[in-house]
């Protein structure tokens, strides 16, 4: 019982985090792209910039990059097994 | 309001420093003099100092816990600097299980065997390292939990603590992000929709500008720091 509160729970926390760790991630390649888009196009149009925009976004979320906020629950496992092991 | 926020954060501190000091791993170099099973009543609030280690322990009044008994040298400055004087510490050797603190410690009859191994006299003496979490108190009977013990050659042994220096880093490194996602979240989301309110209300009316200086000063009391 006590292992399976501690999955649950924990399950929950790291999700939490998780939601949060992808959501900042993705708003700071949304700024990175804005800022690339003002730098290369200081007067460039506004459904231009849109499109583009949701294009870099649409590579992103292809990328490797948000796969590894998959972490966020694989580390902590990867501890709890080792306290397992070597406190034990 | 200044002494206001100090007290709060001087509490915050007190409290965190003590869940730390008494959740973190310690070291102590004893010599281990005598093993011991001792039924212990659990009914009133100093239930918080025994462990639960499992479920159905969580609704007895009493039980078997193990101790073990030792000769300790002398520390001050939270473990950092040994003295050669020696005192009497007694610590409970209980199972955490899979609740807090999370040690997962499952192996209380190993330890227990390992400390009657140890066993010597002051003339003998063996020597060991014994790792815990937890605080002595004679007053309410309060124990710390053996988590580990292994023999060493003398009781001059250098202990680098690495899991107080990891987790310490790791903490560190997670206040610095959560310090990042939050200035994102404020340059993103709160700044731009603050303007936009801001200008709605200035055209409806001027009290409302007021309000929003008042916010806007509020918010920089935040930035300011």
């Amino acid at each position: 019982m006590g292992l399976v509160r501690l999955v649950i729970f924990g399950f929950i926390g790291l999700s939490i985090v998780y939601v949060l760790v992808s959501l900042y991630s993705r708003s700071v390649r949304l700024e990175k792209l804005e800022d690339q888009w003002a730098e290369e196009h200081p007067d460039g149009d506004e459904t231009d910039r849109e499109a583009w925009l949701r294009e870099g976004m649409e590579d992103y979320k292809r990328s490797f990059r948000p796969k590894l906020i998959l972490l966020v629950y694989v580390i902590p496992a990867i501890f709890v097994l080792m306290s397992l092991i070597l406190i034990n | 309001m200044r002494r206001f926020r100090i007290i709060i954060r001087s509490l915050i501190f007190l409290i965190l420093f003590g869940v730390f000091h008494y959740v973190l791993p310690q070291h102590d170099v004893v010599r281990v003099v005598n093993t011991y099973q001792e039924r212990q009543d659990l009914g009133d609030w100093t239930r918080i100092f025994w462990s639960k280690p499992d479920d159905q322990s969580a609704t007895l009044v009493n039980r078997d816990v193990q101790f073990i008994q030792t000769r300790k040298k002398k520390t001050y400055l939270l473990g950092f600097i040994r003295t050669d004087a020696e005192e009497v510490m007694v610590y409970r050797n209980e199972d955490t299980g899979w609740g807090w603190p999370f040690y997962f410690k499952f192996d209380t009859a190993n330890l227990q065997t390992e400390a009657d191994d140890l066993q010597s006299t002051a003339e003998n003496p063996k020597w060991a390292v014994v790792t815990h979490y937890g605080w002595r108190n004679e007053l309410i009977s309060a124990f710390p939990n053996a988590v580990a013990i292994r023999p060493v050659t003398g009781p001059d042994v250098t202990i680098i603590p690495w899991f107080n220096i990891l987790f310490f880093l790791v903490l560190a490194v997670i206040i610095g992000f959560v310090r990042a996602l939050w200035r994102q979240f404020r340059e993103r989301s709160i700044d731009p929709a603050l303007e936009d309110a801001g200008e709605a209300w200035e055209a409806v009316d001027a009290r409302a500008d007021e309000a929003r200086g008042r916010f806007s000063r509020w918010l920089g009391s935040w930035r300011k720091k």
